[in-house]
């Protein structure tokens, strides 16, 4: 029964990419004419990248960029049967879920590049100096400001077990988190939070799966959902998703967890043989450099490694030095999140604990 | 001219030299390719742990549920590899049935599995055109549902080896090379310190005057006492030829002086009172050349004495002046020419030299019956004077001199240009001869309006004479 609809959604999945691959194209011509064309696959918003492409665009006005935006797993999948037919899926690629490349980068898909920008980047964050962390996203709560009252708001992952656990009723279908059969940056996530020495995640998802928590694709909707206060509270969200939606909609409201927080850093890789692999490296290095970093702290994914936390997040001042921070480490213990036979065993126990429970009526369509 | 001969051939320092560092150098290619070898073996043998390790973690995370065989790959194997930081991993789980489980399903242990008959092992292979090492566990399952052997290959590339490999042999090579560098630095210390006696022997032979025919009696190691005996012996044999001739010339003078003294008694007797003009001017020239030969003789026998006492006579201080003034009284004949001004100067203080007091008046009796022959127009000053450490004997006339390019010649035996003025040439050789064997130097000091001067300088004794 859930291997059959699990190939449904699959076959569901390939069609939504067909459809994705022609609507998702963003093309942000050069500045000047004669210009030669930078083609980024990307999982990052158009609306987070947009700042980063068009101040590089700046300093490199020859370069227009075609820039295509898919969800994390149709990503790889592309790349992927790229790599095996040895045609370069483009010439740079961004995405949050980091195993994905990792992976790419263990079979020989990426090429190496090394330049002062990328000696700037941390030891955690590079893999054989072809896969780079280049922003630093805490994983997140949100809540609705008037559906969730300020005493009840949850700090830690265990007061939102709790919470959820004493007022089952009032949170019941109220709260969303990442379908991680559709998304690989919900994969990623949940499978760190099953690693934590403690065993909350199991009694989170275990209040979760009581509350009938609502999967969604991506961090957009649920933020939408919890915005428009169909949904009180979203669980693991990209905290440069939800920082820019809370400023957006002042409703919202951010919380960085104090006991512990996965800190993903989206990853970037040029694939082996990109036809403009220089322009792919010279994008890369602007994303690492200073200015390109500083552009993405006040314009598009606003958390660093090293400051403080933007105005208005509930949380430990700086992430660093609390200690709570988990960054994922961009290494071969990655392939142990992609490794087939243990993501279709988790999928499945997350599924069967989470989604298999009954679905409120409002989300079943 | 002398040193110069020996330097042609390749030096012995630059033979050994060159030998050493061949030696060297091959003793370090030797101990490099060791290391590299060495380093090679420890970095596969430490890394080979890690892979075995996370095989085997992978073989253990094996497990049959509901009847059916999982696996769980424990994210600690990917880390352990991933202790090779830059390596890519690769892996595949097969089940009992030969199907693969999960992983990568093209990867193969270089032998295949069946006929592999350890548990565990590791081996080199080629994966995605990568060489890996290639490890394999085997897990062996008796559940009632599934039964057989279960295997695990794990594959990683080789660049975390290579990197240790390199920086391992790296780091020998610079101790075998600076261990090469101190070693060649000692052995050039050591072979200059044994080649030392060499030199000096060379120093001590060069060095020596070439009238000393004495052994050489320097300190050498026994492997340089053949060249030294051999170097003294040919001396010996030299001496004693150069004995043999001083003798001869002596007792030839001697036994010429004989019958010398008896050819001028009878030319004196025969007189000139029946001889026509013609007859007085040859007998005067046979008479001149008769003297001539008798004072040759003299000087002859005076030069082989004044070597011979060099060589015998144990040195005492004595009075500088009075030698001087014996050799004047000794040099000036009482037929000389009443118009010549001489005069003998002598200081307050009486300057005592070290010496042999006969050689050194018959020195003073040569210069200054030399100065009188050929120099003194009509004055003719004979001096002893001290200064400093140095005694000095100084004969001036105020006659023509001798230029200074003639200087050396005059020295020499039989080189003056005045034979024919009956100049025997050996006044000068004989006074350098024992000026030298004194210590000192014979020297001339260029004319000037007071006339031409030649200098004996001995050194001064400054001990207490008896």
């Amino acid at each position: 029964m859930i291997q059959v609809s699990f190939a449904l959604l699959m076959v569901g999945l390939t069609a939504a990419q067909a459809l994705a691959a022609e609507s998702n194209k963003t093309l942000f011509p050069a500045v000047q004419p004669g210009a030669s064309t930078l083609t980024v696959y990307s999982t990052t918003d158009l609306a987070a990248i947009k700042p980063l492409i068009e101040d590089f665009q700046k300093s490199s006005p020859d370069v227009s960029i075609d820039y295509n935006e898919y969800l994390t797993n149709e990503l790889n999948a592309l790349a992927s049967e790229a790599c095996r037919k040895q045609e370069p899926l483009g010439d740079l690629l961004l995405s949050s879920s980091v195993d994905q490349l990792l992976k790419l980068a263990n079979d020989g898909c990426a090429a190496a590049h090394t330049s002062p920008e990328t000696l700037r980047v941390a030891e955690w964050a590079n893999w054989r100096d072809e896969v780079f962390g280049f922003t630093y996203e805490p994983a997140v709560f949100v809540y609705n400001r008037s559906k969730v009252p300020p005493a009840e708001v949850p700090r830690t992952h265990v007061e939102l077990a709790d919470l959820l656990r004493e007022r089952l009723n009032y949170y019941r279908g109220r709260v969303g988190t990442y379908d991680i059969r559709l998304s690989g940056i919900g994969y990623l996530l949940a499978f760190n939070d099953a690693r934590q020495t403690t065993t909350v995640f199991g009694r989170l998802l275990e209040s979760m799966a009581r509350a009938s928590a609502v999967a969604r694709c991506c961090t957009g909707e649920i933020l939408d959902e919890v915005a428009k206060g169909n949904l009180y509270i979203g669980y693991n969200m990209l905290g440069s998703y939800a920082y820019d939606a809370a400023q957006r909609h002042p409703e919202l409201g951010v919380v960085v967890p104090r006991d512990y927080t996965l800190v993903l850093s989206r990853g970037a890789l040029i694939p082996k043989g990109a036809q403009r692999s220089d322009l792919g490296a010279r994008f890369l290095d602007y994303l690492l450099s200073e200015r390109g970093q500083s552009v993405a702290r006040t314009n598009a994914f606003y958390f660093t490694e090293s400051g403080e936390l933007p105005p208005g997040v509930d949380g430990p001042q700086n992430l660093k030095e609390s200690g709570v921070a988990q960054p994922i480490r961009i290494g071969p213990a990655l392939l142990a999140v992609q490794d087939r036979a243990q993501r279709q065993r988790f999928i499945e126990d997350w599924s069967q604990s989470l989604i298999e429970l009954n679905s409120p009526a409002w989300t079943r369509e | 001219m002398r040193p110069e001969v020996l330097r042609h051939g390749p030096s012995l320092f630059g033979r050994l030299a060159r030998r050493i560092s061949f030696v060297l150098f091959i003793g370090a290619a030797l101990l490099v390719s060791a290391a590299w070898y060495y380093a090679e073996t420890a970095a596969n043998k430490a890394y080979d742990r890690l892979l075995v390790g996370a095989a085997l973690q992978m073989a253990e995370s094996l497990s049959v549920e509901d009847g059916i065989l999982t696996a769980r790959l424990p994210t600690s194997a990917f880390e352990l590899l991933g202790l090779a930081d830059r390596d890519r991993i690769f892996y595949r789980v097969i089940d009992t049935h030969g199907q693969t489980l999960t992983g990568y399903d093209d990867l193969k242990t270089p032998t295949p599995l069946e006929r592999v008959q350890d548990p565990l092992s590791v081996e080199e292979g080629v994966y995605k055109g990568e060489p890996v090492r290639i490890a394999h566990a085997t897990r062996i399952l008796a559940d009632p549902a599934v039964s057989g052997r279960a295997y695990v290959i794990v594959a990683q590339t080789n660049e975390a080896r290579l990197a240790l490999t390199r920086e391992l042999t790296l780091r020998a090579t610079i101790l075998v090379f600076i261990m090469s560098l101190l070693a060649f630095a000692g052995a050039m210390l050591a072979i200059r310190y044994a080649l030392q006696p060499v030199e000096q022997l060379g120093t001590e032979v060069r060095g020596r005057d070439p009238h000393d025919l004495t052994p050489v009696t320097v300190d050498v190691p026994r492997e340089l006492d053949p060249f030294v005996s051999s170097i003294n012996h040919f001396m010996g044999r030299l001496n004693e030829r150069v004995d043999l001739l001083q003798r001869f010339i002596a007792d030839a003078a001697h036994q010429i002086r004989t019958p010398l003294t008896a050819l001028t008694a009878q030319i004196d007797l025969l007189g000139t009172g029946k001889l026509d003009k013609a007859g007085r001017q040859h007998f005067n020239r046979v008479k001149e050349r008769t003297s001539e030969l008798s004072r040759l003789t003299n000087q002859l026998l005076s030069h082989a004495m004044v070597i011979h006492r060099a060589d015998s006579v144990q040195l005492e201080p004595i009075s500088l002046v009075d030698v001087a003034r014996r050799a004047y009284r000794v040099a000036i004949p009482v037929t000389v020419d009443p118009d010549i001004v001489i005069s003998f100067e002598a200081p307050d203080e009486r300057p005592f030299v070290l010496g042999d007091a006969v050689s050194l008046r018959e020195a003073i009796v040569n210069v200054i019956d030399n100065a009188l022959r050929h120099g003194t127009d009509q004055r003719l000053e004979v001096r002893v004077r001290a200064s400093g450490t140095q005694a000095f004997v100084e004969v001036e006339d105020d006659g023509p001199g001798i230029p200074p390019e003639s200087w050396e010649k005059a020295t020499q035996r039989f080189a003056t240009s005045k034979s024919h003025e009956g100049s025997s040439g050996l006044g000068f050789a004989i006074a350098q001869e024992v000026a030298n064997a004194h210590g000192g130097t014979l020297s001339f000091r260029a004319r000037d309006e007071k006339g031409f001067t030649v200098v004996l300088t001995l050194p001064l004794f400054k001990g207490v004479a008896k």
